[in-house]
């Protein structure tokens, strides 16, 4: 019995993939591995673009957290790992570029194709409490006081880390960086007055700065910001004309495919990310939630991508805290 | 308020005469307690998948189906944990303690059925503090910053000695200092710096709690039950489920503490449901007469109506920082918050703004939600006590095979299991040399957090401890663990002892009633 068992089994496989084969992208269920955990920005991002992508590839597209390692280096292995077939997507954002040189995995960043959602601009905020009205008065009330100011943001070596050095450097105030797990805890503690300056993004300051919670003191962007109820929110880049050397660094919020996937399979996912980002219920999320879109992909994306991966390493080796120099990647220098 | 009030019953009466949304919260409510049942899988991870596809529908429904999963699954833990002594969830790993010593004396269907009926009131009592109390209770939350974080954790791992009976306190605080070492395995959050990671990046982030819950508890007992061939209970007395008016009157005070308890525990940003059954659990033990203690630990009513009531209340206060500030209260509110987002809704100080009476709809889908809750647990507790009628060499392989398989199933990884088997094998020898389990488990959800806070308080006061004693909320704290340690010491212990018996029996004196 069980000699004709097995051939049997291998026979009608064969068939299936055949006829797997004949179809064309996607003929199963996609699976998206959002590497940072549920209730984030880059979670929230995924699950919309994935359920409209879903509707024009006419299949179901499954979106899993995959968190840990380092900056998201378990999710990425996990899904590199994978057979490049265009059935595995990975969620991620610009924060994830320093994987390699943080011992996450060895691997440059141009092993993904990303396609770019889009990003929400940085705001400097302080406790409503707080006798500081604007960036000028960040200043000067330290020329007066001569004391640093506790400055909370996620993460060492996150994007709003790097925003902070950038301030500190053009600004010449002086900030003591104090690290949280993640951008919400680091907006508590300037509630709580743990920390007497916030850099996070608009899209997660902005109900607590409509609410009162917190002031905004600058837009940490060229533009200056408009938010509805509270006024404008000028762009520190009036006062700093030089942060537009670095700045913005896209929070590049997105997903990624394996750059080996077959160039049909990027193509097909090209077409549906673009009428995706095209539907009115993405754009409506994003004036909601107040993200910027972008909408690249293709070589654009990894142009983007390669560019923050450079500045990201390079401006952590000059804090000392890589576990590795950039080199050992080959990563360019900005 | 008669205006809200008119509202908030409409809403009610408009979603429960609804049948779709009845057989959503109902449906989703039943999948709750199943996810909340199977070891491994839990309310955050049923919430992330159900956010998927909950996306197309409105955000009503979706909402009800995620609220009816939360309560459901919050709930369903205290299943295994009652019925074979390994807690579904992490926060019912308080309820096992005695819930599990009323099955081996062939009560586990009343134990089910006051469970039940406790975590329904727990969950009720959390709401009407989120809709009476919650501006007021979304400022203390704001109270806390990392001193206060440190103390509550610290405050957690103080209670470990609590937990175990008289004759091993030593033991259980030795298990819980195991719990804090745990603890420190990873990259420490501040520097960066990798701590016994043994070059895994795997173990980058720290140990997973949940496979180190599921071995610590599932694989001894599977060890156990097989090597010793004993049977898991004795036969279950198939009688009634549904608590007598009696049970639930003599532990009503035990509720409404721990209630409050929940609240406040799931109001704090970043701890929840688990660190609520412990905290709650160990308060009701310090509260008990001498005679009530000595039945902690051996199938005590007061105890698992304590922590069932207090996980469930849990909700309520999570939701709170979660409505009015954007901040979720518990791991599961984290997850809730990004449904919201998905639909439009960001909670925070403007919500009443954006979303007039978004409060008093949540306030009216809970209620649904723990009806529902209610129901099913009534329905499933008489069919899973059947469960215990199995042989346990058929059911126990059963068990370990689901355990095995929960703790992949997090986050599909194997590596968990390389984390669930040794912790399991450990945790069986330290169980036979008489280690009580609980406060290791405990050290370990709680010790990251202690580290973290007390190094980051730290560095923002430049090294100086002095601002912990200037903050009111951290004095409070302070004097409740001195009190906690004083009464660890044998001399105090007996003397406070004696002395609340002294007034309990010239209190019977004086009254000729009892």
């Amino acid at each position: 019995m069980k000699k004709i068992i097995l051939p049997a089994l291998i026979m009608a496989s064969v068939i299936a993939t055949l006829a797997h084969a004949a179809r064309p992208y996607p003929v199963r269920p996609i699976t998206n591995t959002v590497v940072w955990s549920a209730g984030g920005g880059t979670d929230a991002v995924n699950r919309m673009i994935m359920a409209e992508m879903a509707k024009v590839l006419d299949t179901r597209i499954n979106v899993v957290n995959k968190t840990g390692g380092i900056a998201g280096s378990i999710g990425m292995n996990s899904v590199l790992s994978k057979r490049p077939d265009g059935y595995n997507l990975v969620g991620i954002s610009s924060s994830n570029v320093v994987a390699a040189v943080n011992g996450g995995w060895n691997e440059r960043f141009d092993v993904w194709s990303p396609f770019i959602v889009g990003s929400s601009p940085d705001v400097i905020s302080v406790n409503t409490d707080s006798p500081i009205t604007s960036l000028q008065d960040l200043v000067a009330h330290q020329a007066q006081s001569q004391q640093a100011y506790k400055a909370g943001a996620g993460g060492t070596g996150g994007i709003h880390h790097l925003y902070l050095l950038e301030l500190a450097r053009v600004s010449g105030v002086d900030f003591q960086f104090v690290p949280y797990p993640g951008s919400a805890p680091s907006q508590t503690a300037a509630i709580t007055g743990e920390v007497d300056v916030v850099i996070t993004s608009m899209a997660e300051q902005a109900q607590l700065i409509r609410g009162g919670k917190l002031r905004p003191l600058a837009m940490l962007h060229p533009e200056p910001f408009e938010l509805e109820g509270v006024g404008t929110i000028p762009s520190a880049f009036g006062l700093y004309p030089e942060l537009a050397e670095h700045l913005p660094l896209s929070q590049a919020i997105g997903f990624a495919v394996h750059q080996n996937a077959p160039d049909d399979v990027k193509t097909k996912l090209g077409k549906a990310f673009e009428a995706a980002m095209q539907s009115p219920v993405v754009k409506q999320w994003a004036r909601d939630n107040y993200y910027q879109l972008s909408g690249k992909h293709g070589e654009a994306a990894r142009d983007e991508f390669a560019a923050l991966e450079s500045y990201f390493t390079w401006t952590l080796q000059g804090l000392g805290s890589n576990k590795f120099s950039p080199d050992k990647f080959g990563i360019p220098k900005p | 308020m008669l205006e809200q009030f008119s509202h908030f019953f409409s809403t009610l009466f408009a979603l429960a005469t609804s049948p779709t949304n009845l057989l959503v919260v109902f449906g989703a409510s039943f999948v709750g307690i199943i996810f909340g049942s199977m070891p491994g899988l839990t309310a955050t991870l049923g919430i992330a998948l159900l956010t998927s596809l909950t996306y197309g529908f409105g955000p009503d429904v979706a909402l009800l189906a995620l609220l009816g999963l939360y309560v459901g699954a919050i709930y369903g833990g205290s299943y295994p944990a009652i019925l074979i002594n390994i807690p579904g969830t992490p926060a019912a790993a308080a309820t096992a303690l005695d819930g599990y010593p009323l099955t081996q004396k062939g009560q586990a269907g009343r134990a089910l059925g006051l469970t039940t009926t406790a975590s329904f009131i727990g969950t009720l009592i959390g709401l009407l503090f989120l809709v009476t109390l919650s501006p007021f209770i979304a400022s203390m939350a704001l109270q806390f910053t990392s001193w206060e974080f440190f103390l509550l954790a610290l405050f957690g791992i103080v209670i470990s000695g609590t937990l175990t009976s008289p004759g091993t306190v030593l033991k259980g605080w030795i298990a819980g200092l195991i719990g804090l070492f745990l603890a420190t395995i990873g990259r420490d959050s501040l520097q960066y710096f990798p701590r016994y990671t043994a070059g895994f990046s795997e173990l980058d982030a720290g140990l997973e709690i949940v496979p180190v819950l599921i071995g610590a508890f599932g694989i001894p007992q599977v060890i156990r039950v097989l090597s010793e061939r004993r049977s898991l209970a004795e036969a279950p007395k198939l009688g009634r489920i549904l608590p007598e008016l009696s049970a639930i009157t003599r532990n009503i005070k035990h509720i409404f503490r721990s209630s409050t308890i929940g609240v406040g525990v799931g109001s704090v940003p970043g701890i929840g449901e688990d660190i609520a059954g412990w905290v709650s659990y160990s308060t009701a033990k310090n509260a008990s007469t001498p005679e009530q203690q000595k039945e902690f630990g051996k199938g005590s009513e007061a105890a698992i109506v304590s922590s069932e009531t207090a996980n469930n209340a849990c909700i309520g206060g999570a939701l709170i920082p979660l409505l009015t500030l954007g901040i979720p209260g518990s791991p599961p509110a984290a997850m809730l918050l990004g449904a919201l987002l998905l639909h439009g809704i960001t909670p925070g100080p403007s919500i009443e703004v954006d979303h007039p009476n978004f409060l008093l709809e949540v306030t009216a889908i809970m209620v649904l939600a723990s009806f529902a809750m209610w129901a099913n647990g009534m329905l499933l507790a008489k069919q899973v006590v059947k469960l215990l009628t199995i042989p346990a060499p058929l059911f126990i392989p059963v068990v370990g095979i689901l355990c095995i398989l929960g703790g992949y199933a997090l986050g599909l990884s194997i590596f968990n299991l390389y984390i669930l088997i040794p912790v399991g094998i450990a945790a069986y020898f330290l169980g036979e040399m008489d280690f009580p389990i609980a406060p290791m488990v405990i050290g370990l959800v709680l010790g990251g957090m202690a580290d973290e806070s007390l190094r980051r308080a730290l560095m923002l006061s430049e090294g100086s401890f002095l601002p912990m004693f200037e903050r009111p909320v951290a004095v409070i704290l302070l004097v409740i663990i001195g009190c906690f340690i004083v009464n660890q010491i044998p001399a105090v212990r007996t003397r406070t002892t004696s002395f609340w018996a002294g007034l309990f029996s010239r209190l019977a004196r004086k009254s000729p009633v009892v």
